[in-house]
């Protein structure tokens, strides 16, 4: 190797080999050598303060983010309990259709984080200015209701999960509000998102909750891939609920909102759609896997009345052996606690991009005044009110489910409408295959809606 | 006063009593006054064109039966969508837009607008951003009664489209945004949408536009690097400080790094080209490039008169580097920027330099480097190569960045770089 001597050596171009013989027999730790060689104006250079990008399996790793996070807070408290309750209800009869939720939802939540690349912008943001003052006050009237419901129960969640294992409540819902308040506070937004991607780790107990409850493997394969429906008003109910739980409008908030938080920019957008396929397919999976371990042991024990999630895990406990039970309450935890931070992030976005109030995690009660107290005021909410004994978690879900439900076609269609907005979208317009599948699954959304608003009203009616 | 979201609500009648619903308004000379006033009416004609007419075309407001009178429809022009594009409309542009309330450096929501009949004229005074405003709006004026003291006057106003192309079509704006100082106003681009952040950018004069961006959080500069057209990106890696350039190039696609490289000027190229040699982790990465030499056989009347174009330009002139010669750059000493104001004409640099400087290898890690200078109490430590040539320096800046936990190193303090 030649050395050029000093005098020839052009301004800020010095090699560096020299250096680096002395750095390293000065005791330097000797680092793996990284960068890329370029040629700038006709001479090469070795730049190796240019990162090389990740490869392989780390490539999609590094792209995983608010797809994944805002997918698996859909599978929460009230999540696996639909989830639990279908599987005991039913068996592996309506696996087929988490399925096909799995196409709609990862259609709808791909979408959102288009929105959100391509305009920097939340979703409610987008619908103030567009749609005007009303509705997006009408969606955001909504979303505040039926998300503050949602995180009481997922407190209620943590309390449940905690007692499975023999803690207090006054002891798990404050220290799980306090370590979510700090997160949020204190972390950036990149930390935040390191977390709650950690956080989806707990989900793995359920394939191993459904391992545990030995299933027949054959009759699994046949309630994914053969679709069965019954005239059954209960088994309808059951349909439209899984449907409702899966795809519910916090996801498609959580999930734009933070792919602008991200810095995912119009002209980068393209390999993080991953990140929502991928998310959509995780969650769906555990569903599915929920759903197994319940109808491998409740279900075949003749035991199909399951209320909660605590219920589940406790009824598992005689038909699958402790160590299931307490593997769904591991699960029921990391869950309540991974949507317990999200909802009311969601929340706070949602209503901060309605107002034109500052948003975000990497800003500071000082510069996101507003942004922050609500979110504050929303976990000591939904900590204080599941303290309360006996609080009727059960007809706060169903409510909540409601609203969720009358909201869920409006936001859709305003999705569908945004992300076909050719000023808007330019390049990152929707498909026609994507318009096709998002559109039927609004249909599909709407009528499974208003049938489950029919059952209820017929429910009323007959008691 | 008159309310935007009211007046939208209005007709546009004419003598014959034709009438017509009020699109729009377009106010004029935005940039020029204080409180611009409506200048043009805009409508859709019965060929469904928009259509407007002259502010000077209308006789009466009645509010009570929310009627703009007009003498007639006859002088009414349809403009083409460049000129359009061009407008400032109320409605389209102000009305529950993002607005800046330069007053107290934050973003925020046009949620209405208020307009104020003067002289003959209907003039912008100020917006509103309060939830009354909103509440309002909804219940069509019965609540959130107006309160003067809420509104934004429009002279600390800046709104944006959310689209940097606007401004390079040539669109109207209030270039109110250059009052303030750079850093007040990248702590604005940090919290509105991206788009709207490119646009500010590509608003501000040039070497306004390259502080801001030199200053704002390093995601926030990429997205708004990655909206702006390449001869713009190219001006601004020109013109902000090597690190700055070094720092945004590290998260590009190496066919990008490769073509702005070639495209900012060859000096300004090499500088970062200094940075970009050295691994991150290691000193040469957070060094800055844009320091202040000088022969040291100079006398100091020499030196001013040889460094008096060069301070114009690098950020960082806390101190003045005593070299052997322009070409070896061979680190001679220290000149700390009082000494070289206060020392006499005849003096030579090599007699007021100090000669004993701490110094960095550029592969010295830099964690600990920057505890180094952090614990020296020093402005800056020179970085030079083992043959003793000087590469550049790390400043205090970018030392207390380094070492800050990651979550606090946006807002750490840029002086000297």
């Amino acid at each position: 190797m030649t050395i050029k001597q000093p005098s020839q050596i052009p301004v800020g171009l010095e090699t560096i080999s020299k250096l680096e013989e002395i750095a390293f027999d000065n005791g330097a730790k000797k680092k793996r050598r990284r960068g890329m060689r370029l040629s700038i104006r006709g001479r090469s250079v070795m730049l190796r303060g240019l990162p090389q990008q990740p490869t392989g399996l780390f490539r999609w790793l590094f792209l995983l983010g608010p797809g994944l996070v805002a997918a698996s807070a859909g599978n929460d408290a009230g999540g696996i309990a639909t989830y639990s309750s279908t599987g005991a209800k039913f068996g592996y009869e309506l696996m087929w259709v988490m399925l096909i939720i799995t196409v709609s939802l990862a259609i709808v939540q791909e979408m959102c984080a288009r929105l959100g690349a391509a305009t920097g912008r939340g979703l409610l943001d987008l619908i103030r200015e567009r749609f005007g003052l009303g509705w997006s006050v009408v969606a955001i009237s909504a979303i505040m209701i039926a998300n503050t419901g949602l995180v009481i129960s997922e407190f209620v969640g943590i309390a449940a999960a905690g007692e499975l294992f023999g803690i207090s409540r006054y002891i798990t819902v404050p220290l799980a509000a306090v370590v979510i308040w700090y997160l949020i506070v204190f972390g950036s937004y990149a930390q935040v998102e390191r977390i709650f991607l950690l956080l989806t780790l707990v989900f793995f107990a359920y394939p191993v909750a459904a391992y545990l409850a030995n299933p027949d493997w054959g009759a699994v394969a046949k309630g994914l891939l053969v679709p069965k429906i019954h005239a059954n008003p209960e088994y309808l109910t059951v349909l439209v609920g899984l449907i409702g739980t899966t795809i519910t409008p916090y996801m498609q908030i959580f999930q734009q909102s933070s792919t602008v938080e991200r810095g995912v920019g119009r002209t980068t957008y393209g390999d993080e759609r991953i990140d929502a396929y991928a998310g959509s397919i995780f969650s769906n999976f555990m569903s599915i896997t929920m759903i197994i371990a319940t109808a491998a042991t409740l279900h075949q024990a003749g035991q199909t009345e399951i209320e909660s999630a605590a219920d589940a895990a406790k009824a598992l406990a005689p038909v699958a052996g402790e160590m299931a039970q307490a593997v769904f309450g591991f699960g029921l935890f990391g869950a309540s606690m991974l949507a317990a931070a999200v909802l009311p992030l969601a929340t706070a976005y949602a209503v901060s991009e309605t107002f034109g109030f500052s948003k975000g995690v990497n800003l500071d009660f000082r510069r996101a005044p507003i942004f922050f107290r609500l979110f504050s005021a929303l976990i000591v909410l939904g900590a204080a009110v599941a303290l309360v004994p006996n609080i009727p978690v059960i007809d706060l879900l169903f409510g909540v489910q409601v609203l969720n439900g009358a909201i869920l076609p409006i936001i859709l269609l305003f999705v569908l409408l945004l992300v076909n907005d050719q000023r808007l979208m330019r390049e990152l317009k929707n498909s026609r295959v994507y318009n096709f599948l998002g559109w039927t699954t609004l249909i599909v959304i709407t009528i499974a809606v208003l049938a489950m608003f029919a059952f209820q009203i017929w429910d009323l009616i007959k008691s | 006063m008159l309310m935007l979201s009211e007046l939208k609500k209005f007709r546009i009648v004419d003598l014959n009593g034709n009438g017509v619903k009020l699109v729009d308004l377009a106010i004029k000379d935005s940039a020029k006054v204080d409180y611009p006033p409506v200048y043009r009416l805009y409508f859709f004609n019965e060929n469904g064109e928009l259509a407007s007419l002259r502010w000077e075309t209308v006789r009466e407001i009645n509010l009570n039966k929310r009627v703009i009178s007009v003498e007639s429809f006859s002088g009414a022009q349809v403009f083409s969508p460049d000129i359009l594009a061009k407008e400032i409309f109320l409605l389209r542009d102000v009305l529950d837009a993002i607005i800046i309330d330069l007053q107290n450096r934050r973003a925020t929501r046009a949620n209405d607008v208020w307009l104020e009949e003067k002289g003959g004229e209907i003039i912008i005074r100020g917006a509103d951003a309060s939830l009354k405003a909103i509440f309002r709006r909804l219940s069509g004026g019965k609540l959130g009664k107006p309160d003067e003291n809420e509104i934004y006057d429009w002279r600390y106003v800046e709104f944006l489209r959310g689209n940097p192309e606007a401004v390079k079509n040539g669109a109207g704006y209030n270039l109110r945004i250059t009052r303030l100082a750079p850093g007040e106003i990248a702590g604005l681009i940090d919290s509105i949408p991206y788009l709207h952040a490119a646009e500010l950018i590509v608003l501000l004069p040039d070497d306004l536009a390259a502080s801001v961006l030199e200053v704002t959080v390093l995601e926030r500069q990429l997205q708004i690097f990655e909206e702006l057209e390449e001869k713009n990106a190219v001006k601004m890696l020109g013109m902000i400080s090597p690190e700055s350039a070094a720092r945004i190039l590290k998260q590009l696609d190496a066919k990008l790094v490769k073509n702005y490289l070639e495209k900012v000027p060859p000096e300004r190229s090499k500088k970062i080209l200094g940075i970009l040699q050295f691994e991150e982790g290691t000193v040469g990465s957070i060094m800055t490039t844009d320091v202040v030499f000088i022969p040291e056989n100079l006398t100091i009347k020499e030196a001013r008169e040889k460094l008096t174009e060069r301070l114009r330009e690098p950020d960082f002139v806390y101190f003045i580097y005593a070299v052997d010669a322009d070409e070896t750059r061979r680190l001679s000493g220290v000149v700390s920027l009082r000494q070289f104001v206060i020392g006499a004409d005849e003096d030579k640099i090599s007699d007021i330099m100090d000669k004993y400087v701490s110094y960095l290898n550029p592969l010295d890690d830099a964690r600990l480097a920057s505890f180094r200078i952090i614990d020296s109490h020093l402005a800056a430590m020179p970085v030079i190569h083992t043959d003793g040539k000087l590469l550049g320096a790390v400043t205090i800046d970018a030392a207390v960045s380094t070492v800050a936990p990651r979550g606090w190193q946006n807002q750490a303090p840029r002086v000297f770089s």
